[in-house]
């Protein structure tokens, strides 16, 4: 039996227990997949809330054929969407600023210690944009394979393919910029 | 030699190819070395990307979670309860408006005999009782509903 299919009935019926369940298995990779799209812990942290209070209120209308998890994140992400695009009219699919190399802010110091902390890779992901960041959380932190990933942004499985490519592209450009392969850790 | 696969190289790394595109980069790079060091490159990247410090929810967001979703389940029971409790009420309304009519039907000259005569004074003023009854009700129901979400009410 599949527990996620388990708890949604629960929840479908207005058991606490349902939800508990549900959240148990996914509030950590949910909120880590907010944070890596939204950037900003508070609004993260509003959206994770939100998130849930409309699974509860549309379970309803979750398919228990299909996997909850990609399910989830669109409910997710529609909410981090409309955030994000109240916050920022301009494109989501630009960088917050002109790719600079990561390691040359006017505080190297400081970057220096919270590269240290989040790794190079972490720093360099920070600077890119909304969509790029989302594309590559959920295939390399929440390991969605390409059509639940596809199924999640909403597009067909070639499009998440090139979105997948894109911000790959990105992310090694900065990485280029910032250090030698080599010293890629 | 084939043409160099830069991008299949990526998504390689990232696990996102079908089996005919992966068969074709394992081919290439056994006879590309610029294209093995490469990969090497996007394996690493997705290395570190798998490896990224994970942020979790705190147990205070967590709870305030919780909390706002049990409120929004109370309101959800509650609505339905008053769905309920108004479909019973307006089916108990019906029905007695019926069953009171027939009664008076019969206690004011028999139900058969009356089917064959006009509407009688009586029954006239009846009905008339009955739709202004009803029409009253609406309203207030109307009017009920309309200042339910101003006052944070369901109903």
């Amino acid at each position: 039996m599949d527990p996620d299919r388990d708890d949604a009935a629960r929840l479908r019926r207005g058991d606490t227990a349902g939800l508990a369940g549900l959240m148990g298995r996914h509030q950590d990779r949910l909120f880590r997949y907010l944070r890596r799209l939204v950037g900003d812990e508070a609004v993260a942290e509003d959206t994770f809330q939100q998130t849930w209070v409309q699974v509860t209120e549309r379970i309803g209308r979750y398919d228990a054929s299909r996997p909850f998890a990609p399910w989830l994140f669109t409910v997710a992400r529609n909410l981090a969407l409309d955030q994000l695009r109240r916050r920022r009219p301009e494109s989501l699919d630009e960088a917050d600023e002109p790719a600079a190399p990561v390691g040359t802010e006017s505080d190297p110091l400081a970057h220096a210690v919270a590269r240290e902390r989040t790794g190079r890779v972490a720093a360099a992901l920070l600077a890119l944009a909304p969509l790029d960041r989302e594309v590559l959380s959920l295939r390399f932190e929440e390991d969605l394979a390409l059509p639940q990933l596809a199924q999640t942004l909403g597009v067909p499985v070639p499009t998440a393919k090139a979105r997948l490519y894109r911000a790959l592209a990105r992310l090694r450009e900065r990485m280029l910029a910032a250090a030698p392969a080599e010293e890629w850790r | 030699m084939s043409a160099h696969p830069r991008e299949l190289l990526a998504l390689a790394a990232a696990g996102a190819l079908d089996p005919a595109e992966a068969a074709r980069v394992e081919a290439h790079l056994r006879e590309c070395a610029a294209c093995a060091a490469e990969a090497g490159e996007w394996r690493r990247l997705a290395e570190g990307l798998g490896r990224m410090p994970a942020p979790k929810p705190s147990r205070a967001l967590v709870a305030r979670t919780v909390e706002a979703v049990e409120e929004r389940l109370a309101e959800r029971s509650e609505r339905a309860w008053n769905r309920a409790a108004l479909g019973f009420l307006v089916a108990f309304a019906w029905t007695l408006a019926v069953v009171s009519w027939l009664l008076l039907d019969l206690v004011t000259g028999g139900l058969a005999v009356h089917l064959d005569r006009p509407v009688g004074p009586t029954a006239a003023w009846y009905a008339a009782y009955v739709i202004a009854g009803w029409l009253t009700a609406g309203a207030a129901a109307t009017l009920l509903g309309r200042r339910a979400p101003e006052e944070g009410r369901t109903v």
